[in-house]
């Protein structure tokens, strides 16, 4: 396999293939908007998202600046993501909508399963390919080439993947586009790239 | 009316969950589904819930949704209309 790009992005910055790309400020609290501003995207339904579906867009959005993601075929590309905090966050947002609010949000209850993401990009980018979001104590880069693996085995010929967080303490997105063809030992690359 | 159209664009971003957006951002003519802000069958429904709770208006025909949530021009004048 091969690793083909990967960005990173949080809070203290966008990372595309390990070098950094100036697309908000650091100290912003809106961080996610100000990527989406600067990447002059005009997709409406971003607004939407929550946190971990909008970082997991805007990074594809990035990886996409230097990959022609659309060269593969609709059925070719698996999307393998994963994360510890689940969803969380927007679990705790609907909770308070009918607790504190009186009314569950139906707009929140969409986004109380993390996989949702996966439907944003696949909608989006209009990839019908296998789709699993994981659930996990920790990045595990072995845990991800296992999953790969699988399901190259299965036909797939790349692979998007994504640690992607949101919790009180951290927000963070690692994605990682992964080719069949090609042999690179990319464990101790991922592992470097994700420490950034 | 104007105070009525700003409550509401800020009740809409709030009900919505619409965290990037601010009241700027919506024209008091934006159509509020489809292209511009995005939104969706789900989100009729916040609408019909943000009715009922901030003004007590219930929408007893949901085929009149269509017409009622096109823009905050015309979320305004059915409350005005109704409350």
């Amino acid at each position: 396999m091969k690793l083909i790009g990967t960005c990173k992005i949080s809070k203290n910055g966008a990372f595309l293939n390990g070098k950094e790309v100036e697309l908000f400020s650091s100290d912003t609290e809106n961080w996610k908007k100000e990527c989406y501003t600067n990447l002059n995207l005009d997709y409406s339904k971003f607004h939407k998202m929550d946190s971990l579906a909008k970082m997991a867009f805007l990074s594809t959005e990035i990886i996409k600046k230097e990959v022609d993601l659309s060269k593969y075929d609709e059925n070719e590309l698996t999307l393998l993501f994963a994360n510890n905090s689940s969803s969380l966050t927007t679990d705790l947002k609907f909770i308070n909508s009918y607790e504190v609010k009186g009314s569950p949000s139906p707009s929140l209850f969409v986004y109380t399963l993390p996989n949702i993401l996966t439907g944003e990009l696949a909608i989006r980018n209009k990839w019908y390919g296998e789709n699993c979001f994981f659930i996990e104590e920790k990045f595990d880069v072995e845990f991800f080439l296992e999953q790969i693996n699988f399901y190259f085995s299965k036909g797939s010929n790349a692979c998007l993947c994504g640690w992607v967080e949101s919790n009180k303490k951290n927000e963070e997105c690692f994605l990682f586009l992964i080719e069949k063809n090609g042999k690179e030992n990319i464990k101790e690359q991922l592992t470097t790239l994700y420490k950034q | 009316m104007s105070d009525l159209k700003q409550t509401l664009k800020e009740q809409i971003i709030e009900q919505l969950n619409l965290e990037d957006i601010t009241p700027a951002d919506i024209q008091d003519d934006t159509p509020l589904f489809g292209e511009a802000l995005g939104l969706d069958s789900i989100d009729a429904l916040e609408f019909i819930v943000l009715l009922e709770q901030n003004y007590g208006i219930k929408i007893a025909d949901p085929s009149e949704g269509r017409e009622i949530f096109q823009s905050v021009n015309s979320l305004a004048a059915y409350i005005e209309k109704n409350k």
